[in-house]
């Protein structure tokens, strides 16, 4: 039921890219940027469904389970106050950079500020390196969370599973109808066809002796589970991305996201309504976990969370200003006044999507066993508390949280590669638009593809990863801030900050694969924050030692205010 | 009214840090939220407050203008060819 529940919601984005696709004007720039004319709510919802993914709300139920409420505050409310600046600061500015002067990508624009093809041939592969680790996360995230919701969508009938039983219990019962499937005989239990992991809560009852748990506990374990295979799950999801961003483009992406966001709010609200109200209430549920004096911690931060840690916390959210996929959306609002809307609302929209799921994670806590995997808090919340229609509209929601952020990436490799390096590299003449948007289309297909293949390969190396490419977008934020209010800064400062931050984040990854327990910190601190404040000191340093940029530069960037 | 939003954005970091309710797990606000919780939901909202008062008094509107300056000037150049 649940993948059918799945399959509709991703049948429904595969009409949407159609419908866009039919829309799409032959031009490059209503492909990479659907001729910059997005209205207000449609950016808020695009610029909230590409920051926002899966850890919306698996990750911050499941980290709520490990280390309490203080998640809220060490992610979603820093996210709040410096998203909405960077809204307010960067993201309008950039707009109006974007439109008078043609920018399709954030390296355009850093091009021409900093009229270097050095700077930009270092940072591609930087920033391309990030944008897939963050990709890779969102395909084997999407293949595994899949998995995890479709048990017993495929019957394996053939299929027998034995486990032996010491003796056959006195008071077993097995109900009339089971018995075509499940045999007791001779010391050992056989089961036919897959197992849901909730069949463990109707086989145990069944009878009160050790060993029939012990059997049971062993049978869940060897029998398969009929669900839909991660690189299945991996390859339905990429396709249907894939498919629409290549029929529609930028204009799909931003109508999908609308959808999407909407969707993973919306469902991430009737989760919680409906696992509260079994809970019997949110009053409730809070006096008894309250009541609970080994498993109360959770409600407070003491021993959890560092102070200097949630401090320094601060510097992750700045990550967002250096996003290429979101400056790429940046650039698509019909006009800077549209992003009054996306200031307001982001933190609000931050407010109703993490609040319930931070509240569901600390509940989950008194009633779920230690040692459960965080980032199954969610599924077994939802699964214990709801039935099965609900379990598929909630996968819906997290595929579409994981989605919304995919669409805008895949396509912004694309950008990067067509407009930045082979338009700007390769090409003598001038690409014809017709032969941009060929080769944009063609760029996704290879990104897909490529992304799809490292996912099938080593996959825990890639989460280890992951952390480090939001380090790496807040390491290169004063650079892009520089560019945009200082005007003395020059290529020589931005070049050096490029370099320090590549050597530190390389140097934070090789330490942080060393012995520590929890979250890899210095001296207390998030990594980030030395980071960011030695590339800033760098880049003032190497720009206030070297010439400024010429007059020209600086009349075409900081025009004197008539 | 710039200095105003930029002190309360300051305002709004300095709270953030909100070591005094560090081992705090009650009240518990309208009854279920424990008050740590609570007080960054509230810095949440406050946070979108702000950025209303921000676009209210301090929205660079010049941003819009100069780009339509610009296209003024770019079809009267056309039009003069």
């Amino acid at each position: 039921m649940s993948f059918t529940i799945i399959l509709c919601y991703l049948s429904l984005l595969l009409f949407l890219g159609v419908f866009a696709g039919r829309l799409l004007k032959k031009s490059s720039g209503d492909f990479f940027l659907a001729s910059r004319g997005i209205g207000p709510f449609m950016l808020l919802m695009s610029v909230f469904g590409t920051t926002m993914t899966a850890f919306a709300l698996i990750g911050s139920t499941g980290k709520t389970f490990e280390f309490g409420i203080g998640v809220y505050g060490l992610m979603a409310s820093w996210s709040g106050i410096i998203h909405a600046a960077i809204f307010f600061l960067i993201g309008a500015k950039v707009w109006a950079l974007g439109k008078k002067h043609g920018y399709v990508t954030q390296l355009s624009y850093f091009r021409d500020r900093y009229q270097s093809d050095g700077l930009v041939l270092l940072l591609f592969p930087l920033v391309v390196c990030f944008v897939v680790l963050y990709l890779l996360i969102g395909v084997i995230g999407a293949g595994r969370f899949i998995e995890g919701v479709t048990p017993e969508t495929f019957s394996e009938s053939t299929a027998v599973t034995t486990v032996p039983l010491a003796a056959v219990p006195a008071d077993l019962k097995i109900p009339a109808d089971w018995q075509k499937r499940v045999t007791v005989k001779n010391g050992e239990l056989s089961v036919s066809g897959s197992l849901h992991p909730k069949r463990k809560g109707l086989f145990m009852p069944l009878s009160k002796a050790p060993e029939w748990k012990k059997a049971v506990n062993e049978l869940m374990k060897k029998a398969p589970r009929g669900a839909v295979p991660k690189p299945a799950g991996m390859a339905i999801v990429c396709l249907v991305v894939l498919f629409y961003v290549f029929f529609g483009g930028m204009r799909a992406t931003a109508w999908a996201n609308t959808m999407q966001t909407l969707v993973f709010m919306v469902m991430g609200l009737i989760a919680f309504y409906v696992i509260t109200d079994a809970l019997g209430g949110p009053v409730e549920a809070s006096k008894k976990l309250l009541a609970n004096e080994g498993k109360n911690s959770v409600m407070a931060r003491e021993g959890l969370i560092g102070k200097w840690q949630f401090l320094t916390y601060c510097f992750i959210p700045l990550s967002v200003g250096m996003f290429p996929h979101l400056f790429q959306h940046w650039l698509t609002a019909r006009k800077a006044s549209n992003f009054k809307l996306t200031v307001v609302a982001h933190p609000i929209c931050i407010l109703i999507t993490w609040v319930p799921c931070v509240l569901l994670g600390m509940w989950a806590f008194g009633i779920l066993p230690d040692g459960t995997n965080p980032n199954a808090v969610l599924g077994m919340m939802v699964a214990r508390y709801s039935g099965e229609v609900l379990a598929g509209l909630i996968g819906a929601g997290v595929l579409a949280a994981i989605m919304s952020s995919m669409d805008s990436q895949f396509l912004c490799l694309s950008s990067l590669f067509t407009n930045d390096i082979v338009s700007h590299h390769f090409s003598q003449k001038e690409i014809s638009d017709e032969k941009k948007i060929l080769l944009g289309r063609g760029f996704v297909v290879a990104i897909v593809l490529v992304c799809y293949l490292i996912g099938l390969s080593n996959t825990q190396s890639v989460f280890d990863l992951g952390v480090w490419c939001f380090t790496g977008f807040a390491g290169l934020f004063p650079i892009l801030f520089a560019a945009l209010y200082w005007k003395r800064s020059n290529k020589q400062g931005a070049i050096a900050g490029v370099l320090t931050l590549a050597v530190l984040e390389t140097t934070g990854y090789l330490l942080s694969l060393g012995e520590h327990e929890g979250e890899f910190l210095i001296l207390g601190m998030m990594p980030v924050a030395f980071i960011v404040t030695i590339t800033t000191a760098v880049m003032v340093l190497v720009t206030l030692l070297t010439p400024p940029p010429n007059d020209e530069i600086v009349e075409k960037f900081f025009p004197a205010k008539n | 009214m710039r200095i105003l939003v930029i002190s309360l954005i300051l305002l709004l970091a300095i709270l953030h840090q909100d070591w005094w309710w560090w081992e705090a797990k009650e009240p518990l606000v309208f009854g279920f939220m424990p008050i740590g919780l609570a007080w960054h939901a509230g810095i949440s909202l406050a946070a979108g407050l702000v950025g209303l008062m921000a676009v209210r008094f301090c929205w660079p509107d010049h941003l819009d203008d100069e780009v339509v300056e610009e296209a003024v000037a770019e079809t009267g150049k056309e039009e003069a060819s």
